[in-house]
């Protein structure tokens, strides 16, 4: 099933699958389009997400932050926000003494019986700051006689340094070299529902209604932040409002809530505000990297040398892949991270991956050009044709060829007129791969059948999946599946982070489903007059291999059950899902040159994902991940005032997506693997947009923007340095 | 790609409650990846008591300062 692909090396043999669990050779389910079973429920309302969730009695919950990016604490006074209107609980975060690092970081925080009210009483907390000096900038962090952004640690620790071949000979090979300075800003997750919790006290066991990308790991957070058993812990996440990464603990509000919830002995909902969400709830972090790249005439990369660093907020790092993809054979790299006063960054769809493919993409552009090769022919001579799922000289081919990739101009737009047109390509990988989940599965003699995982849907579509692989081993329609996930009463399974849900649910939700069958051939076999590995469930039927006639429908085969359901539990096994995807993305703008305004007129997305699952979920996730770096490339931008250290944009105005008018045309080819399992595809598509568009930006203007976003200020500054003298 | 995230947290080295990402996600890498591409820390940290990047003594929650004789590390 794992064979070799690209002229890769083959996967390492998985351990044998029991033949029972093959995925079927002819599916009648699976990669089709199925929509969201709970897509209704969503449009209408009736889907209740955590900011849904009301409890009898309930009060509300507002933290209070610091409004400074570096300050100790010298007092906090609690006394008049007790004695306020409709307050029930009021507790210190903080105590006196304690360093706040960014602007946001929590320091007390009050309940009351209504949103109001608590928010009246936040203003109450008499907080005495010594404000201390900060900094808000990657340069200010870096320069000599910088202020700490901690009383305690530098701001600047060395990351990773790595050597590669010998670079004195790579650049002696290199008949171009170019070097030159890449970057990348910080932006937000801007999860649509904002991070929150409600939490409800029955005696000393807690349940949390969480918007969380995790809710076992959210419950094992509140149990040892808390101190309480771990099975006294119920955490439900039914629906959720996108996470990015950033949703896989209870977070500090999470804990205050349920501290809230203990002192006032009354359920709290405590959801953070935009503002809140922009401040303290992670990001992804900055990349920068000044680089040194040789090519040999005839356009194979020898040498790579950069230095680079980048800030992932108040004393958590920023590394990043670099170079991302295409192989050096002589390198070096040094890395620093920065440390500034700002919130922390935190895991963001595919962590690292975008901000070096860009570093790397832009790059390669410019050397294609050197060499005056076109830059797809020149990423198929440097892909990398031994990685895992090589796949890319395939994508690069068929992509250029579907896109029309042979219309492209040379670099510079020479037709007249402001607008200007071009074409970019970037390409991109992940691993993606699954284990461990658990799940339950109940068919009851009515014919009712009940599938259970403590996964959840973080809006990829998972509820779905469980349902129509389930379908698929039992033979049924789906709507005859009853999923239940997003509640730690169900059989364990992993976060959804990394691309690794659908590869880890699927499998699991294979062989239990699986073994309920077998257990139910089982009881209908001796109905039959056959033995049960004659038997075989399609079409809502159970039949004797080879004679539909001698057979029992579906809900009449059930009912040989009696009293006693099918009941059986199963995990993820391996051999029906692997790791690792390829993709390659292509795109066209034009950019007005009076204006610097860039519009994405198209992307092309080639990728792929194993065995889909769900084609129209696959296809969902993959214009989600353009559409968000489409967001990084040209809209997104955490703008921190050097001088204040405020976040000067937390909230939905300022802070720039795209809207209606800004999503271009996105064709979608979706590559069929059925042989190697389930592989996951949430982060992959994300990653190469943005170095795809600002390729075409520079192909369009004939100016290499070496830095993101591309807002239009940037844009016309560099093609005023263009006129100037060459950027 | 998470096994290329290195260093990670390692049982008598660093302090239990040091949490990051791929500690709660189900990943098979692929076996051999290293040996096409580099290894880099892009990982974020926080510690699981105090559920922020910051431990209970104000520091920060990271592999590196989360050892050793930290007077809040659990181990």
């Amino acid at each position: 099933m794992f064979r070799q692909r690209g002229g890769g090396p083959a996967q390492p043999p998985p351990k044998p699958l029991d033949p029972r669990y093959k995925w079927p050779e002819k599916p009648t389910l699976l990669g089709t389009s199925v929509k969201r079973l709970d897509g209704p429920d969503k449009v209408t309302g009736r889907a209740r997400y955590t900011y849904d969730i009301n409890r009898p009695g309930m009060i509300y919950g507002r933290i209070v932050r610091s409004p400074v990016p570096h300050a100790k604490i010298t007092s906090i006074d609690l006394s008049a926000v007790q004695k306020a209107p409709g307050v029930k609980a009021v507790l210190a975060w903080k105590e006196a003494g304690a360093e706040l690092f960014y602007q946001g970081d929590p320091v007390a925080a009050v309940a009351a019986d209504t949103e109001e009210r608590a928010r009246d009483a936040a203003r109450l907390v008499r907080v005495r700051y010594e404000t201390l000096p900060h900094v808000a900038t990657e340069a200010q962090a870096m320069a000599a006689d910088a202020p700490q952004w901690s009383t305690a640690q530098a701001n600047t620790r060395a990351g990773t340094r790595q050597e590669t071949g010998d670079l004195e000979t790579g650049f002696k090979q290199a008949a171009h070299i170019v070097e030159q300075t890449y970057s990348t800003h910080v932006i937000g997750h801007v999860c649509l529902e904002t991070h929150g919790t409600v939490c409800e006290w029955e005696g000393d066991k807690l349940t949390a209604w969480v918007s969380t990308q995790g809710c076992h790991q959210a419950a094992q957070g509140f149990a040892q932040a808390l101190g309480i058993p771990q099975t006294d812990v119920r955490v439900i996440t039914q629906y959720m409002g996108g996470g990015f990464g950033s949703k896989f603990a209870p977070d500090a509000q999470g804990i205050i809530c349920a501290k809230l919830a203990k002192l006032a002995n009354a359920p709290v909902k405590l959801m953070l505000d935009r503002r809140e969400e922009h401040l303290d709830t992670g990001n992804r972090p900055s990349a920068f990297a000044h680089i040194k790249a040789g090519v040999s005439a005839d356009g194979m990369l020898t040498a790579f040398d950069a230095t680079s660093w980048g800030t992932g907020g108040a004393g958590q790092g920023a590394n990043f892949p670099l170079p991302y993809l295409y192989q050096f054979p002589n390198r070096r790299r040094a890395h620093t991270d920065v440390y500034i006063n700002a919130g922390t960054q935190r895991a963001m769809r595919a962590p690292g991956h975008p901000q070096g493919c860009f570093l790397t993409e832009i790059l390669m552009d410019e050397l294609a050009d050197r060499v005056k090769m076109d830059p797809v022919e020149f990423r198929i001579k440097n892909a990398p044709k031994l990685a895992p799922n090589a796949m890319w000289i395939e994508y690069f081919q068929r992509g250029a060829k579907q896109f029309g990739w042979d219309k492209r101009h040379p670099t510079g737009d020479p037709t007249p007129g402001p607008i200007k047109t071009g074409m970019g390509v970037s390409a991109h990988l992940w691993g993606g791969g699954g284990r461990g989940s658990q799940s339950h599965v109940d068919i009851m003699s009515d014919g009712s059948v009940v599938v259970k995982c403590g996964t959840q849907d973080i809006g990829t579509g998972t509820r779905t999946i469980v349902a129509m692989v389930a379908a698929e081993s039992l033979g049924l329609p789906i709507s005859a599946i009853k999923p239940e996930i997003g509640d730690t009463q169900y059989p364990f399974s992993g976060g959804s982070g990394g691309s690794t849900t659908a590869a880890s649910v699927s499998p699991a939700i294979r062989v239990t489903t699986m073994k309920a069958l077998d257990a139910l051939y089982a009881k209908v076999a001796p109905v039959l007059g056959t033995d049960a590995q004659n038997l075989v469930a399609e079409g809502g039927r159970i039949h004797v291999k080879g004679d539909t006639s001698k057979g029992l429908a579906w809900k009449d085969a059930c009912k040989h059950l009696g009293t006693e359901p099918i009941s059986v539990d199963g995990a993820w096994t391996d051999g029906l899902s692997s790791s690792g995807t390829s993709g390659v993305q292509f795109s066209e703008v034009t950019v007005d040159i009076e204006t610097g305004i860039v519009k994405v007129k198209r992307i092309l997305a080639m990728q792929d994902c194993g065995l889909i699952v769900d084609k129209l979920t696959a296809e969902s996730q993959v214009y989600g991940g353009v559409i968000a770096a489409l967001n990084f490339a040209l809209f997104e931008d955490r703008l921190l005032d050097r001088v204040t250290g405020q976040m000067v944009n937390p909230n939905m105005e300022f802070y720039l997506l795209a809207g209606m008018s800004d999503i271009p045309k996105i064709e979608i080819v979706l590559n069929n693997m059925p042989e190697r399992g389930v592989v996951g595809i949430g982060e992959p598509p994300t990653v190469s947009t943005a170095s795809a568009i600002a390729n075409a930006v520079r192909n369009a203007t004939g100016v290499t923007i070496r830095s993101l976003p591309l807002h239009p200020h940037k844009v016309l500054a560099a093609l005023e340095q263009e006129r100037a003298g060459g950027t | 790609m998470d096994h290329l995230t290195s260093p990670k947290v390692q049982i008598g080295v660093h302090c239990l409650n040091l949490r990051h990402k791929g500690m709660y996600v189900l990943a098979t890498p692929y076996p051999e990846e290293s040996q096409f591409y580099d290894a880099y820390d892009s990982t974020a940290y926080w510690c699981v008591e105090t559920q922020q990047a910051f431990g209970p003594d104000g520091q920060p929650a990271r592999p590196d300062c989360c050892q050793g004789d930290r007077d809040c590390c659990k181990h």
